[in-house]
C-alpha cells in the first residue's frame, strides 16, 4: 500500500492511497503527481500574484492577454460548462459574458473592469480529471484519492471491499451521518454550508448567497463534472436541476437539507 | 528479538548509518551526532575479519539482553560470563557454551584475552567495576547509569580522561534512528525555538522481578533500595534528561523536585512517584513525571517548540499551526486497512468535536516502519539503539577509538538524576554545584 500527501496544496490537501503496485511504480507514479499538483497550483492559484490567472486578472480589463495551451483550454472548457449549467456555474462568479475569449490568438479579454476569474469551483476537479487519467494510464487497478475532503476519486476497490465507501457526516452535527455512499471506478465532489464557513456559495445573476443549511453530493465517471456540478446543483432551482440532470451524465445526485 | 540471525546486527548498524547519511548529507549528520563518526560504513570494512573478544559481567535480563544482541554482531565473539547469582550465569552460559565462566569479576579482568566487557550489575556496582576493567585495560561498555553517586560518577569521568580505553554507557537514544532524525529536525529549526521539554515514564507495576527466596530480595530487587539504587531517577529518567539536553544543546542550571512512595509501600526505599523541575538559564524548563501505579500516559519525550512539537518517543511530530486541522479521512481509510477493516470514510465534513485538547496533524519522524518504545518492558525495547551501541562497542574494541560524546552524555544525565534525587530529599531547589561541572557542558 502506497500512501502520498501533499499537505498545502490548491489551498487544501491531498492525499493518495494506491494499493497492488510496487513502491518504485508507486513512487514514479507519486512524483508524476507532485508535479503536476504544483504546476496547476502555481498556474491556477489567484491569492499567488505570480500565477498565470493573477496575470489575466491584472490585465484582462485593460488589454488582451495571450494564455498558455493549457489555459486556454481550461478557459474554453469553463466557457461550455457555463453554457451547459444556462450560466449557473461562472467562474466570473458575476457575469461570464463580460469575459472574450479569442479563438484565433488564444487570448482573453474583461469588456468589464471589475471582472476576475475564480477557479476555486473549477481547480480541484481539473486536477483530479488528470490525475484519473495518470492512474488509468500507469495501469492502477485499486486507488483511492482525497482532495481536500470534498472532492473524492475512487478506481476499483478497497482491499477488503468491494468498492471505496465513503461516507458524508452532517456538518450541523457531526455524529450523524447523512449518508453512505459506494464508490467503484467514480468520483465525487460534495458541497455545503457548515457552522463555520457559510455564505461562500453565490448565486451569479441574481448575487444572492445560498445560506440554507444543506449539503449536495454528485458523483460521476468524470471528477471535473462532479466538482463543477456539486456547486451549481447548491444554487440551482427545482426547474434547473431537472435541466441540469438531464445535460450531464450524472451517476448520482443527492441533496441533504439540514 | 531472541532468535536473530547472524547478520542482522551488523548489517542494521551498516544500513542504518547508511539511511542515516542518504537522509540528511552524510558530513552534516556527523558533525551533530560525532558519536557515529567511527561508525561508517567504510570503517566497517577495515575491521571486517576480525573479531572483539567480549566478556560479560552480570547475565541477568538486562544481560542477557545485549548476550543476544552481542550474538549476532558478526565482528565480535562473547569468550567470558561472570555473574555471583549461579542461575542467571548458568543460563548465559546455556547461551555462549565456549565462554568461560567466572564467578568473581576481578578474576575476569586478570584474563588477557579479553578486549572489552560489558557490565550489566545493579547501579551501586557500576563505579567500581567500569574503574577496575579500565584499570585492567579493558574496554568497557557499562549499562546506565553511570554510578550511584555524584562522586563516583566524577571518579569515572577523571578516570576515562586518563585512560586510552574506551568506555561506552548505554545511552541507547544517541542511537535510535529516530531520535536522531528528529534532533535535526529540531536543530534545522523545523519546530521553532525551544520554549519547554515534557518528559515522563508511566508504567503500573510494582517494578519488582520473583524471588526464588526472600533472602534474595536486596540482591535481585536491588532496584528499590537506595543502598543501590537511584529509583526511578536514575533507571528511567538518565535516558530522558539526555534526550531533554541534546535538544537544547544546553544543560539545566537547577532543579527542584518532589518525590513520594505513593502506591506500592512494600518496604522499598525509593519513590515510586517522582515530579520535578530542571531550568535552563534561558528559562525553558524540563518538566519530568514518573509515576508506576498509572500507565495511562506511557512513556513520552516531547520537545516542545514555539512553532511545533517534537514527540521523540512516538516518532512524531506536529506543529501549532495545524492544531485542528480537519483530520483526513485517508488517514482513518489506512488505519481501517491496517486492521483489515471495510468500513467507509467520511468525507466533506467538518471534524469538530467538543474536546479540551485541540488535534494535531501528526507527521512521522521516519518513513516506513519504525519502532515505538511503549516503555512498559522492563528489560529493554526493540529497535530503540540499544544494537546499534553495542555493535559500536564492539567496533570500537577492535579499533580502540574513543566514542565521542558517550562518556560526557552519560555523565551529565546520571548528575541530573542525582541532583534531582537530592533535591527531592533536601525539599529545595539545586543549583548545579561547580565541583562537578565538565568542560563538556554548556549551562548558558
Amino acid at each position: 500500500m502506497f500512501h502520498g500527501s501533499l499537505i498545502n496544496i490548491m489551498g487544501t490537501r491531498f492525499d493518495i492511497l494506491i494499493t497492488g503496485k510496487s513502491k518504485p511504480e508507486s513512487d514514479s507514479l507519486w512524483d508524476k503527481i507532485v508535479s503536476e499538483l504544483w504546476q496547476l497550483d502555481k498556474k491556477l492559484n489567484r491569492f499567488d500574484p505570480s500565477s498565470e490567472l493573477s496575470r489575466i486578472n491584472q490585465n484582462a480589463s485593460i488589454k488582451s492577454i495571450s494564455v498558455t495551451p493549457e489555459m486556454w483550454s481550461i478557459l474554453d472548457s469553463c466557457k461550455q460548462y457555463n453554457r451547459q449549467t444556462f450560466g449557473l456555474f461562472d467562474i466570473t462568479l458575476k457575469d461570464f459574458s463580460k469575459v472574450i475569449l479569442s479563438e484565433s490568438d488564444k487570448s482573453i479579454f474583461f469588456t468589464q473592469p471589475d471582472i476576475t476569474l475564480d477557479l476555486g469551483g473549477y481547480a480541484k476537479g481539473y486536477a483530479l480529471k488528470k490525475i484519473n487519467q495518470y492512474l488509468i494510464n500507469a495501469q492502477v487497478q485499486n486507488c483511492f484519492v482525497d482532495f481536500g475532503n470534498s472532492s473524492i476519486l475512487c478506481i476499483g476497490h478497497h482491499p477488503y471491499g468491494d468498492s471505496w465507501k465513503v461516507s458524508i457526516p452532517n456538518p450541523f452535527n457531526p455524529s450523524e451521518n447523512l449518508d453512505e455512499i459506494s464508490l467503484k471506478d467514480e468520483a465525487m465532489s460534495v458541497s455545503g454550508n457548515t457552522p463555520t464557513y457559510s455564505g461562500h456559495i453565490v448565486r451569479p445573476d441574481s448575487k444572492e448567497v445560498v445560506i440554507e443549511r444543506k449539503v449536495t453530493s454528485i458523483t460521476s465517471s468524470d471528477p471535473l463534472e462532479a466538482e463543477i456540478l456539486s456547486t451549481t446543483f447548491m444554487i440551482a432551482n427545482e426547474e434547473e436541476k431537472k435541466r441540469l440532470s438531464e445535460n450531464f451524465e450524472i451517476k448520482s445526485f443527492t441533496e441533504y437539507c439540514l | 528479538m531472541l532468535n536473530k540471525k547472524p547478520k542482522q546486527v551488523d548489517t542494521s548498524l551498516r544500513q542504518f548509518i547508511k539511511d542515516l547519511g542518504y537522509i540528511s548529507g552524510g558530513a552534516a549528520l556527523l558533525a551533530t551526532t560525532p558519536w557515529l563518526q567511527s561508525f561508517t560504513p567504510d570503517k566497517a570494512k577495515e575491521i571486517k575479519s576480525e573479531k572483539a573478544r567480549i566478556g560479560f559481567i552480570g547475565t541477568g535480563s538486562r544481560g542477557q539482553y545485549s548476550i543476544h544482541a552481542v550474538l549476532a554482531i558478526p565482528h565480535a565473539e562473547i569468550i567470558a560470563l561472570c555473574d555471583n547469582y549461579a542461575p542467571n550465569l548458568q543460563t548465559a552460559s546455556e547461551l555462549c557454551p565456549k565462554a568461560k565462566t567466572y564467578t568473581d569479576y576481578r578474576k575476569m579482568l586478570e584474563s588477557s584475552d579479553i578486549d572489552g566487557v560489558i557490565i550489566s550489575t545493579p547501579l551501586y556496582l557500576h563505579a567500581p567495576m567500569t574503574l577496575d576493567a579500565l584499570a585492567a585495560g579493558k574496554h568497557v561498555y557499562c549499562e546506565k547509569a553511570m554510578a550511584l553517586t555524584m562522586d563516583q560518577c566524577k571518579s569515572v569521568y577523571d578516570a576515562y580522561q586518563n585512560t586510552d580505553k574506551v568506555l561506552y554507557f548505554c545511552m541507547q537514544r544517541m542511537f535510535d534512528e529516530k531520535y536522531i532524525k528528529g534532533m535535526q529536525m529540531i536543530h534545522s529549526g523545523l519546530i521553532g525555538d525551544i520554549v519547554g521539554e515534557r518528559c515522563h515514564w508511566f508504567r503500573n507495576n510494582d517494578w519488582r522481578r520473583p524471588l526464588p527466596s526472600p533472602a534474595l530480595e536486596r540482591q535481585i530487587n536491588w532496584r528499590l533500595y537506595r543502598e543501590y539504587s537511584g529509583g526511578l531517577m536514575t533507571e528511567l529518567a538518565s535516558h530522558q534528561l539526555e534526550v531533554c539536553c541534546w535538544a537544547m544543546q544546553k544543560v539545566p542550571e537547577s532543579v527542584i523536585g518532589v518525590g513520594d512512595i505513593v502506591n506500592w509501600k512494600d518496604g522499598r526505599e525509593v519513590y515510586d512517584s517522582v515530579n520535578l523541575v530542571y531550568r535552563y538559564n534561558n528559562g525553558v524548563k524540563i518538566n519530568y513525571e514518573s509515576l508506576i501505579s498509572n500507565k495511562f500516559n506511557g512513556m513520552e519525550d516531547q520537545i516542545l517548540g514555539n512553532k511545533g512539537t517534537m514527540n521523540l518517543a512516538t516518532g512524531i511530530y506536529c506543529f501549532e499551526e495545524e492544531a485542528n486541522v480537519k483530520k483526513s479521512g485517508i488517514e482513518q481509510l489506512i488505519n481501517q486497512i491496517g486492521n483489515k477493516i471495510y468500513a467507509s470514510v467520511p468525507a466533506a465534513g467538518p471534524s469538530w468535536r467538543p474536546e479540551t485538547k485541540e488535534k494535531f496533524t501528526p507527521y512521522n519522524i521516519l518513513e516506513g516502519e519504525f519502532q515505538v518504545n511503549d516503555g512498559l518492558s522492563m528489560v529493554g525495547a526493540l529497535k530503540d539503539g540499544s544494537d546499534e551501541i553495542l555493535s559500536s562497542f564492539c567496533q570500537a574494541c577492535i579499533t580502540g577509538e574513543k566514542g565521542k560524546n558517550i562518556v560526557e552524555e552519560a555523565y551529565l544525565a546520571t548528575m541530573l538524576c542525582h541532583l534531582g534525587n537530592q533535591s527531592i530529599s533536601e525539599q529545595k531547589k539545586i543549583t548545579f554545584p561547580e565541583e562537578y561541572k565538565i568542560p563538556y557542558m554548556k549551562f548558558s
